[in-house]
């Protein structure tokens, strides 16, 4: 792939990428961070890419967002654990949530389950491009998008 | 449940601004693109140093076997000569084994796609 095609096709899919990892990240800045390395990692590897470059670039992207986590741990992701509600109480607002609530509930659950609720309800993808994504079955997505939902209610007052 | 999944719809984050974020892509891609210049730079030194050596020693390995086939150890008269070439009659089996080595080595070197990764 040449390098006006990467661009142009990064230029195409950056909002929805840098969406996702804000999503995850609950931070637009380490987000940004996190989406440039993925960019960098797709670039070295694009001679190689074949079939849909939006999917395949949402999993490298996810795949360094896992990275991530694993360099900075984060303490054990327990829902009711005290020290976590804690942090996330504590953690500075991110300007891109419209609800502070809602990035609050996200960083309160697992971190699969809120990968497969992002990519399902923000980015409004199927089932199997999310399997495909986070390199799971099909049903776990579905199990997670369930877990998910029930986890996310418990935070979030509607 | 509906109201969970419609909030979580009305509600995605904002993206900031593409035009710092692509800046700040391309000069990274810049950057690659270096790194990519050194790295197979380095690589097609590497690989030339390789090729020199291998013909060296066909060359060489070559010259050796001539020798020893058209001058045998008996025909000479020069004993300094006669003792390197009795030598080398020692370790013909040595000299040929070296030329089929870095025949194969160069063969498979040649054959070898050249990879872009780094």
């Amino acid at each position: 792939m040449t390098r006006e095609r990467f661009i142009s096709e990064v230029r195409a899919c950056q909002g929805r990428l840098r969406r996702f990892l804000t999503s995850l990240c609950g931070d637009s800045a380490l987000a940004d961070d996190i989406a440039q390395e993925a960019l960098v990692r797709a670039y070295v590897s694009s001679d190689r890419f074949i079939g849909n470059f939006k999917a395949w670039l949402f999993r490298i992207a996810y795949n360094c967002f896992i990275d991530n986590l694993r360099r900075v741990p984060t303490p054990s992701a327990q829902l009711d654990s005290p020290e976590v509600l804690h942090v996330a109480d504590g953690s500075a607002s991110d300007a891109s949530f419209q609800h502070e609530e809602l990035r609050r509930a996200l960083a309160l659950i697992p971190e699969k389950e809120r990968t497969a609720i992002v990519l399902h309800y923000f980015e409004d993808l199927p089932v199997k491009e999310i399997s495909s994504i986070m390199q799971v079955p099909s049903g776990s997505v579905k199990y997670y998008l369930s877990v998910g939902r029930d986890h996310l209610r418990q935070h979030i007052r509607l | 449940m509906k109201d969970l999944e419609q909030f979580l719809r009305d509600n995605a984050p904002e993206t900031p601004e593409e035009g710092q974020f692509l800046l700040e892509t391309n000069a990274r891609l810049d950057a690659v693109e270096g790194i990519k210049k050194t790295v197979d730079g380095e690589r097609r030194r590497g690989r030339i140093a390789l090729i020199v050596a291998l013909v060296a020693g066909i060359v060489i390995g070559s010259g050796l076997a001539l020798v020893l086939t058209l001058y045998p150890v008996q025909s000479l008269q020069s004993s300094a000569l006669s003792k390197i070439l009795g030598k080398l009659q020692e370790w013909k089996e040595l000299i040929w084994g070296l030329i089929a080595v870095c025949s194969v080595a160069l063969g498979i070197l040649f054959m070898k796609k050249k990879e872009v990764a780094f």
